[in-house]
């Protein structure tokens, strides 16, 4: 013990016990709860039995349960989906709107504050927001899309099988965009402007310089705004609670929500414990992804 | 000694022994809903008891089952608890309630021989009572006599058929002015299945009997009334509130619904309108309806039972209220509601009542309602045919028996 302790200088006493209380924080609230949820899937859960850790081992029988079951492979396509396209749209919008409000022209700072608003609405006021967008018969977006003369007939955004999934998305996309430019901006904004100027004189134009200077120098903050985009789609869950409920029919229901109805409606703690964990190795995947796209940016 | 006074003194011994009993906190859980009832009712027993010390936290009617049973598993629960009526059994069969037997056979409030059947159903498990129901309510259809005179059709005869039923909301509907025939909730939780299972019952078929034909059939007349546009699309995610905001904006000439709606459409419609029974599948066939409201329970892990069955008393003996302030229909055949506010739907909803069947009991009520709905909204958005649906639903419920 003294000898691992003696490895350590002295003076950075303070810089350990600070690291220290994080590395005790993260334990108690984060490693405890994911290890107590991993335990739970491999277990026979009875939610109302009292809490404790010793249960009949399960051994694979909840994943098991969990992929034999008919809707599986739908909440399996539209979590890619659902993960997939609202990270492309969120991305590729906020790098846009990130490269708009770095032009200069008047009033450009205060509209970028403006759609921030967006951001700071909790999701489940989002939701409701949309819901009355979206309603079928009087909603905003079919009375806007029928007078511009894009829609001939109402689509039922939130109650047709064909478009509820990608009702949710659009509102995801929505709520996720501004945070992606704001990120974005940051980025770009750390680009030197000689870089530009230097391209400039060589006679770069705007495309080139595009994809000679902007994109390259972006590559490790789109990595990381790309692996946090893809961990809150996954944990988006005030949205679905608002807009669609995973349905009609399992329609737009999705691994996060699923995991929350199976443990939390129908008590099926096991279920849903497996389908979290599971949940859980993709965002692992996607963390290391994070980490090692930052690690570049302190190398740059 | 005079009777008089000697009454007079068994009263004051009484009250003096049961306020000293019930020097406590009671911890009281209510419904976040526009009527209020649990609160109001909460607040007046503290009133009338100011030893007590009222603690009351409102939760969310769909998180109710989720948060009880979270409170339940950390022994550290609300004494008192709201709980949807078909999921007693749940509660009860977990072992997290209180037997209120023995308290019901000292009570001099509560008689539970006055108590309607269902609901009594609804708030027992093995033959014990573990609620105590705070009324009752029912579906019946609300129509809109101004446009059903428009269309043609006589007020005085509502339909007597689902046959009827969609012939009628055939010639309400009116697409061009934004008006459906029927309005109703097939929403994808618990509303959805509280409003589906009157008709399937109407077959013959039940929660328990989906592989009957019946149920079916009833799922393929559904899928008729939304291919046909009579219903809005959106009927799949409309809530019953929803439903009868569409009715009241007459947007829907009928609408199914319950009691509960009844102050906002004498509020908001600007038309005449009335109720009328459920359409039996064949006119003079078996009529049915549903029966929901909630019922109050005790947790086991109660600090003061005492003092919680008290409260329960004192909701169940403010009943003569239930119609006229809650929209409610009254839980047992001792209640007597004076001057009836809306008579002919004082009378219809009372009526209906004779054909409303419980939900369960199940103690996973929650998975057999999950099924249902499944089944439901596939049949709906013809991801499954009825029968096919109908079966894998009956094949998840049977699981539960297990």
């Amino acid at each position: 013990m003294n000898k691992l302790l003696s490895r350590f200088p002295r003076e950075n006493g303070f810089e350990i016990t600070l690291a220290g209380f994080a590395l005790l924080y993260l334990l108690l609230f984060a490693g405890l709860p994911l290890l107590y949820n991993i335990v739970l899937s491999f277990q026979q859960v009875d939610l109302m039995e009292p809490a404790t850790l010793l249960r009949p081992f399960a051994g694979l029988a909840n994943y098991r349960d969990v992929f034999s079951r008919p809707e599986a492979g739908q909440v399996l396509s539209n979590t890619l989906q659902f993960v997939g396209l609202s990270l492309l749209f969120q991305v590729v919008i906020g790098f846009l709107l990130a490269m708009l409000f770095l032009q200069d022209f008047p009033l450009a700072t205060f509209m970028r504050g403006l759609f921030l608003a967006g951001w700071i609405m909790p999701g489940l006021v989002v939701g409701v927001i949309w819901k009355l967008l979206f309603a079928g018969d009087y909603g905003v977006l079919n009375h806007v899309l029928t007078q511009m003369g894009i829609l001939h007939s109402k689509i039922f955004w939130l109650s047709d099988p064909q478009w509820s999934l990608y009702a949710v998305i659009i509102a995801n996309v929505w709520l996720g965009v501004p945070f992606n430019m704001l990120l974005l901006s940051v980025g770009l904004a750390a680009i030197p402007a000689d870089l530009y100027e230097a391209a400039e004189l060589d006679g770069a134009n705007a495309w080139q310089r595009f994809w000679g200077i902007t994109l390259p120098m972006m590559k490790s903050t789109l990595g990381a705004v790309v692996s946090l985009g893809a961990i809150m789609t996954m944990q988006q869950f005030d949205l679905l609670a608002a807009l669609t409920q995973g349905g009609p029919a399992n329609s737009s229901q999705v691994a996060q929500y699923w995991s929350w109805q199976l443990s939390l409606q129908t008590f099926e703690v096991s279920a849903g414990s497996a389908v979290a964990t599971l949940m859980m190795v993709l965002v692992l995947i996607v963390a290391v992804i994070y980490v090692r796209s930052t690690r570049n940016e302190r190398m740059v | 000694m005079n009777i008089r006074i000697s009454a007079l003194c068994a009263t004051l011994t009484l009250a003096l022994s049961s306020a000293a009993s019930l020097a406590a906190t009671l911890s009281v859980w209510a419904v976040d809903e526009p009527d209020n009832y649990t609160e109001k009712m909460a607040r007046e027993f503290a009133k009338l008891h100011p030893d007590i010390q009222l603690q009351v936290r409102k939760v969310g009617f769909s998180s109710l089952n989720d948060e009880a049973m979270r409170a339940v598993m950390s022994g550290n629960g609300p004494d008192v608890i709201p709980i949807d009526n078909p999921n007693t059994a749940m509660f009860a069969a977990k072992n997290a309630l209180l037997d209120l037997t023995p308290y019901l056979a000292k009570s001099k409030v509560i008689d539970v021989k006055q108590i309607y059947p269902g609901p009594l159903k609804n708030a027992s498990w093995n033959g014990k009572v573990y609620a105590i129901p705070r009324g009752a309510n029912t579906l019946a259809l609300y129509y809109n006599e101004d446009m059903f005179k428009a269309a043609g059709l006589d007020p005085d005869k509502p339909p007597q058929s689902w046959d009827e039923l969609y012939a009628d909301a055939k010639k309400l509907t009116n697409a061009q002015k934004n008006v459906y025939g029927l309005a109703f909730s097939a929403v994808g939780d618990e509303e959805g299945v509280f409003q589906f299972l009157p008709f399937i019952q109407a077959t013959g078929a039940d929660w328990d009997k989906l592989n009957d034909p019946g149920a079916a059939r009833a799922a393929a007349f559904w899928q008729k009334l939304l291919d046909e546009k009579l219903a809005s699309p959106d009927t799949l995610s409309h809530r019953q509130s929803e439903a009868a905001a569409t009715f009241i904006n007459s947007n829907a000439a009928m609408d199914i619904n319950g009691p509960w709606e009844l102050m906002a459409v004498e509020k908001g419609a600007k038309f005449k309108w009335r109720v009328a029974l459920l359409p039996p599948e064949k006119a003079g066939g078996t009529r049915a309806s549903a029966l929901g409201e909630q019922s109050h329970a005790v947790l086991r892990s109660a600090k003061n039972p005492q003092a919680a069955f008290a409260f329960l008393e004192y909701m169940y003996s403010q009943r003569n209220r239930n119609w006229n302030e809650f929209g409610m229909l009254p839980p047992s055949k001792d209640t007597v509601t004076k001057d009836p506010k809306w008579p002919q739907a004082y009378k219809t909803f009372n009526e209906q009542m004779q054909y409303a069947r419980p939900r369960g009991p199940n103690p996973q009520w929650p998975k057999v309602s999950k099924a249902i709905s499944t089944a439901v909204q596939s049949v709906l958005t013809h991801q499954a045919d009825p029968k096919k649906a109908m079966d894998q639903a009956y094949k998840t419920v049977e699981a539960t028996k297990h």
